[in-house]
C-alpha cells in the first residue's frame, strides 16, 4: 500500500493547509483599523482595558493615505469592524460606498456631526523647534511657515508629507490659505527644497526629528510639541502667522451586520465617550460641549478651512504640493 | 511499465495545476488588470503610464541605482571571493569574513535601513562618532549600501562556487611561462570566471531592482519603482490599473535578466576533474588580502552591531545606560509576540510545503519521462523572473473576492512559488548526477516507483533536501516584497510589522523583532548543519 505515500503527503498537506487558512471574519475578535498616532492608541486602549474589554479586539495601524484608499477601494468589504480614521476619509468613504452604520454618542458635540461617526479627538497644526540645535547651529527662531524657506534652514526642517499624512495636510492649508496658488507654490517649493529628505510619511516623523536632533525645525501637531516642552525637552512650539489649521478625527463602524456588529459598536462607543478625557488631554482641541482646554494649548492663531474638508479637496491640494515639487 | 507511468501522474497533475492556479493564471490576471479598463481593451494605460514623469523618474532611479550597487557588489564580492579561494589566508579568518559577510541574509532587507539610519543618520553613531555626517543617508546613497549589504552574500556565494571550478594548474602553468601578473590573472582567473561573475551582476540587479524594505526604510524622497508600485495601490487614491501596468513593466528588466543569464551560461567552463593543486606561497598576497577582507567583514558586522545595542539602552543615543525595559516590554506585548509565531508558522510550512513541491518537479523533470515534464524547467524561469511585489500582487488581483483572501494559506503559497527556483534547482542537479538505473533495478525487482523513490532515491539525497529546506524557511521569514499585498490583521508577518511601527517610529521594537528573525534563522540553520555534520559521520563510520 506505500503506493499512494506520495498521494497522501499531498493529501494531507492540502487539508494542513485548508486548517491554517482560518479567515479573520471567523474570527470573533473585533478588527479596529487606526490611522492615530501611538499616544491616541494607548488612550483607547486604556479605556477599552477599563471596559474589560481586552481580548475582544485587535487594534491595526496603518498610515492615513494606506487606510483612506483601503476604505475608498474596498467598502464594507474591508477587514476592518471599527474605523478610527481623519473625519473627512470617513465622510468621503460614506459618500461612496455607504459602508458605515449609524451610530449615537453620549454627549453632544459642537460642531454638527454626520449620523454615522463620532467625533474622537482634534488635531491642530503648529511648528517647532529644539532649541538646542537653534543655538548649535546659531539659527533665529522663525515665527512663519515662510520663514523655514530661509536658506538658513536647509536641511533642517521637516515637514509631514501630504500624499501620506493628514498632518501635512495642515500645512498645505496653511501655506494656501494665507498666500494663495500663486504666491503659495512658491513659498512651498523654497520650503520642499530645505526640507530635503526630511520629508516625513507619518505625521509624527517631524517632531521625532525634532526631538532627536537630526533637524532643528519641524511642522506637526502642536500638542506633541507642548507634551515635549513640559517634559523638559528642549521644544519650543510656534503658532505661525499663516494659521493653526486643524483637523477631527472619528470613530465609526463597518455596516457588516451579525452579532459582531454589536460588540464592534460597544467599542467604537468606549473610544469616543471613554477614552476621549485621555484623548482631550493629549490632543487639547474641544470636540464635545463642555469641554475646556489648557492656557498653555490655546493656539494664537486658530484658524478653519472656509469649505468643508473632504477627499475632493484633499486631492486638489495634493496636485498643488506635487506641482511645487 | 503501466503502472509506473500511472503513479508518475499521479504526481505530475495536481503539481502542474497548482502551478496553473497559483502562477499562471495570477499573471494573465495581472496583464488582463493593465489593459482591461471601463469594459474596453486598450493600450492607453501603457501610454499614460511611458509619459508619467513620476513613473518614468522612479523606473529611471530603480535602473541607475540598481546597476550600480550590482557593479560594487560584484567588485567586492569577486575580491572577497578570492580571498577565500586563491589565497592562504589563515582558515580562522576565513571563516569570520565568509560568517561576517553572509550575516545579512537572515535579516528581513527592511531592517537594513533603519541598523543604517543609527549608524550613518545625523544622530547615528558613526556620525557622532566622527561629529559630523559621513554622507547623507537618506535617498541614493543609502539605498545603494543597503542594497550592497543585501546583495553581497547572493554574489559572494555564486562567485565562491565558480572559484571551484577554476582549474588552479593553470596557474602554475602560468607562472612557469613566467607570465606577468595581469594576463596571469587574465587568462586563468578572470576569463574562465567571466560568466559567473556576469551572472553575479546580473543577479544583483534584479536582487536591488526588486526589492522593496530599503527603499521602503531609506528611500526619502527617492522613488524608486518598488515604492512607487506600493503607493499606486495603497496609497490614498488606490489606482489598481496603473498598479497592474508598473508590474507588468517591471517584468521587463527582470525577463532582459534571465535572458541574460542564459546567455552567460555559455561562457561558463566545464570542468570535468576538479584540481586539488597547492597554491603558491605568497605572504604579501596573503597579509593584503587577509586584511583588507577582515575589514570590510567587520564593517559589515560593525553596521549590524547597532542593533543588539540600541534597544538595550535607556534612551539611545543620548542615555547609554543599560536595560532590559524594552526587552521586557516587548515579551509581555501580546501581538508582538503573536505577530512573531506567525511567521515561525508561515516559514515553516512554506520550508515543508516548498519542499514538497520543489523536490517532486525536481524528480518529474530530471528523473521521469512523463508528459509535459520539461514544463517545470520553464516554471522554474518564470518563478526566477517575477518579482515578488509583483507575485503578491497578482494574488491580490485574482484571489481578492475569493475566501484565500487574507489567510495564512495565500501567504505560504506566494511563498512557496516566489522561492520555487533555487531549491528546485538544487534538487535537480542532485537527481541528476544519480545513478539513473536506480529506477529501472527497483523495477526489476518489483518496486513501484514511489517504493524506489521512497527507498532510494530520497534518502540518497537528504542533505540537499535539508539544503531545500533551510533555504525556504530563512526566506520566508525575512520576505517583505512577496507578501506585503496579502497580509491582513490576522496574518501579520515580522517582517510587515516591521514597516508598520516604522509609521511610530518604534526603533527598539523593530531591533528586537529583527533580533528574534536572526536567532531563529541563525538556529535553524545551526539545527541543519548538526544534522549534516551528524549524518555525514554516521556514513564514515560504516
Amino acid at each position: 500500500m506505500k503506493n499512494s505515500v506520495w498521494l497522501l503527503l499531498i493529501c494531507s498537506i492540502v487539508l494542513v493547509l485548508t486548517a491554517c487558512s482560518g479567515k479573520a471574519s471567523e474570527n470573533d475578535k473585533v478588527i479596529i483599523y487606526s490611522n492615530a498616532d501611538e499616544e491616541a492608541i494607548t488612550a483607547m486602549e486604556q479605556a477599552l482595558k477599563d471596559e474589560g474589554l481586552s481580548g475582544k479586539y485587535i487594534i491595526q495601524s496603518m498610515g492615513t493615505s494606506e487606510l483612506g484608499g483601503k476604505m475608498i477601494a474596498e467598502g464594507n468589504k474591508i477587514e476592518a469592524d471599527v474605523v478610527t480614521m481623519a473625519s473627512y476619509f470617513i465622510d468621503s468613504a460614506q459618500k461612496k460606498n455607504n459602508m458605515f452604520t449609524d451610530i449615537k454618542g453620549s454627549k453632544e458635540a459642537i460642531d454638527s456631526q454626520p449620523s454615522y461617526a463620532l467625533p474622537i479627538l482634534g488635531n491642530m497644526g503648529a511648528i517647532f523647534v529644539n532649541t538646542e540645535v537653534l543655538k548649535q547651529k546659531k539659527l533665529d527662531t522663525p515665527t512663519s511657515i515662510v520663514d523655514l524657506t530661509k536658506p538658513e534652514y536647509k536641511d533642517l526642517v521637516s515637514i509631514p508629507n501630504i500624499m501620506d499624512s493628514s498632518t501635512g495636510w495642515l500645512l498645505i492649508q496653511a501655506i494656501l490659505h494665507q498666500y494663495g496658488e500663486e504666491k503659495g507654490k512658491e513659498v512651498l517649493h523654497n520650503l520642499l527644497a530645505n526640507v530635503g529628505p526630511h520629508l516625513e510619511s507619518s505625521g509624527s516623523g517631524p517632531i521625532k526629528k525634532v526631538q532627536t536632533g537630526e533637524v532643528a525645525v519641524g511642522f506637526g501637531l502642536r500638542a506633541q510639541a507642548v507634551n515635549a516642552k513640559v517634559e523638559g525637552q528642549p521644544i519650543q512650539y510656534i503658532d505661525p502667522t499663516e494659521g493653526n489649521f486643524s483637523l477631527t478625527e472619528s470613530v465609526a463602524v463597518v455596516n457588516k451586520g451579525g452579532d459582531k456588529q454589536k460588540l464592534a459598536m460597544k467599542i467604537a462607543k468606549v473610544i469616543a465617550d471613554k477614552a476621549r478625557p485621555a484623548l482631550l488631554k493629549q490632543y487639547p482641541v474641544a470636540l464635545y460641549k463642555g469641554e475646556t482646554v489648557a492656557k498653555e494649548h490655546e493656539p494664537k492663531h486658530a484658524t478653519k478651512w472656509e469649505t468643508p474638508l473632504t477627499v475632493d479637496l484633499l486631492e486638489q491640494h495634493q496636485a498643488f504640493f506635487k506641482s511645487a515639487q | 511499465m503501466h503502472s509506473t507511468k500511472r503513479a508518475m501522474k499521479i504526481a505530475f497533475v495536481p503539481l502542474i495545476l497548482f502551478f496553473i492556479l497559483f502562477l499562471v493564471a495570477p499573471m494573465l490576471m495581472t496583464i488582463w488588470q493593465s489593459l482591461y479598463t471601463d469594459r474596453v481593451f486598450s493600450i492607453s494605460p501603457y501610454l499614460e503610464a511611458f509619459t508619467s514623469s513620476e513613473i518614468m523618474m522612479a523606473m529611471w532611479n530603480s535602473l541607475k541605482v540598481s546597476s550600480v550597487s550590482a557593479l560594487v557588489t560584484t567588485g567586492i564580492a569577486f575580491f572577497l571571493a578570492y580571498s577565500i579561494e586563491m589565497t592562504n589566508v589563515a582558515k580562522p579568518a576565513k571563516k569570520f569574513i565568509q560568517f561576517g559577510i553572509t550575516l545579512p541574509m537572515f535579516l528581513p532587507t527592511i531592517t537594513y535601513g533603519f541598523v543604517l539610519i543609527y549608524v550613518f543618520g545625523n544622530q547615528g553613531l558613526l556620525t557622532k562618532l566622527i561629529g559630523k555626517p559621513l554622507f547623507a543617508i537618506y535617498g541614493f546613497n543609502g539605498l545603494l549600501v543597503g542594497y550592497i549589504l543585501y546583495t553581497l552574500p547572493a554574489a559572494f556565494i555564486l562567485i565562491q562556487n565558480a572559484f571551484y571550478y577554476v582549474d588552479k594548474r593553470f596557474l602554475l602553468v602560468s607562472d612557469l611561462m613566467g607570465d606577468r601578473f595581469i594576463r596571469k590573472f587574465y587568462h586563468t582567473i578572470f576569463r574562465p570566471m567571466l560568466g559567473a561573475i556576469g551572472g553575479a551582476f546580473v543577479l544583483t540587479f534584479v536582487l536591488s531592482f526588486t526589492d522593496f524594505g530599503i527603499p521602503a526604510s531609506i528611500g526619502g524622497t527617492y522613488e524608486v519603482i518598488a515604492t512607487t508600485l506600493y503607493q499606486t495601490m495603497l496609497g490614498s487614491i488606490p489606482n489598481f490599473q496603473q498598479g497592474a501596468v508598473i508590474s507588468v513593466l517591471m517584468l521587463i528588466p527582470a525577463i532582459v535578466s534571465v535572458v541574460l543569464l542564459g546567455a552567460l551560461e555559455k561562457l561558463n567552463f566545464q570542468q570535468t576533474t576538479i584540481s586539488t593543486t597547492e597554491l603558491t606561497m605568497n605572504r604579501w598576497r596573503d597579509v593584503t588580502f587577509g586584511t583588507v577582507a577582515s575589514i570590510v567583514a567587520i564593517v559589515v558586522l560593525g553596521i549590524f552591531a547597532i542593533m543588539f545595542v540600541a534597544p538595550f539602552t535607556v534612551a539611545y543615543p543620548f542615555n547609554l545606560t543599560f536595560t532590559l525595559d524594552f526587552l521586557k516590554r516587548f515579551i509581555q506585548m501580546d501581538e508582538l509576540t503573536t505577530v512573531y509565531w506567525h511567521s515561525i508558522f508561515v516559514a515553516l510550512f512554506t520550508a515543508i510545503v516548498g519542499v514538497v513541491v520543489a523536490f517532486t518537479s525536481a524528480l518529474l523533470s530530471a528523473r521521469t519521462t512523463v508528459k509535459g515534464h520539461r514544463s517545470f524547467d520553464f516554471i522554474a524561469m518564470m518563478t526566477n523572473t517575477i518579482p515578488g511585489m509583483v507575485l503578491g500582487l497578482s494574488y491580490l488581483f485574482l484571489f481578492n473576492n475569493s475566501s484565500l483572501k487574507g489567510t495564512f494559506m495565500i501567504i505560504i503559497i506566494c511563498n512557496i512559488i516566489h522561492f520555487f527556483t533555487t531549491p528546485y534547482l538544487m534538487a535537480k542537479n542532485a537527481l541528476q548526477k544519480m545513478d539513473s538505473n536506480w529506477e529501472v533495478i527497483g523495477e526489476l525487482l518489483h518496486d513501484s516507483w514511489f517504493q524506489t523513490v521512497y527507498r532510494v532515491i530520497i534518502p540518497n539525497v537528504k542533505s540537499t533536501i535539508l539544503e531545500m529546506f533551510s533555504y525556504f524557511f530563512i526566506n520566508a521569514m525575512v520576505t517583505v516584497s512577496g507578501i506585503i499585498f496579502l497580509v491582513s490583521t490576522e496574518t501579520l508577518l515580522v517582517s510587515a510589522k516591521i514597516k508598520e511601527l516604522q509609521h511610530f517610529n518604534k526603533f527598539n521594537d523593530i531591533f528586537i523583532l529583527s533580533i528574534f528573525i536572526l536567532a531563529t534563522n541563525v538556529l535553524i540553520k545551526l539545527i541543519c548543519e548538526f544534522w549534516l555534520y551528524k549524518q555525514k559521520k554516521k556514513e564514515n563510520a560504516k
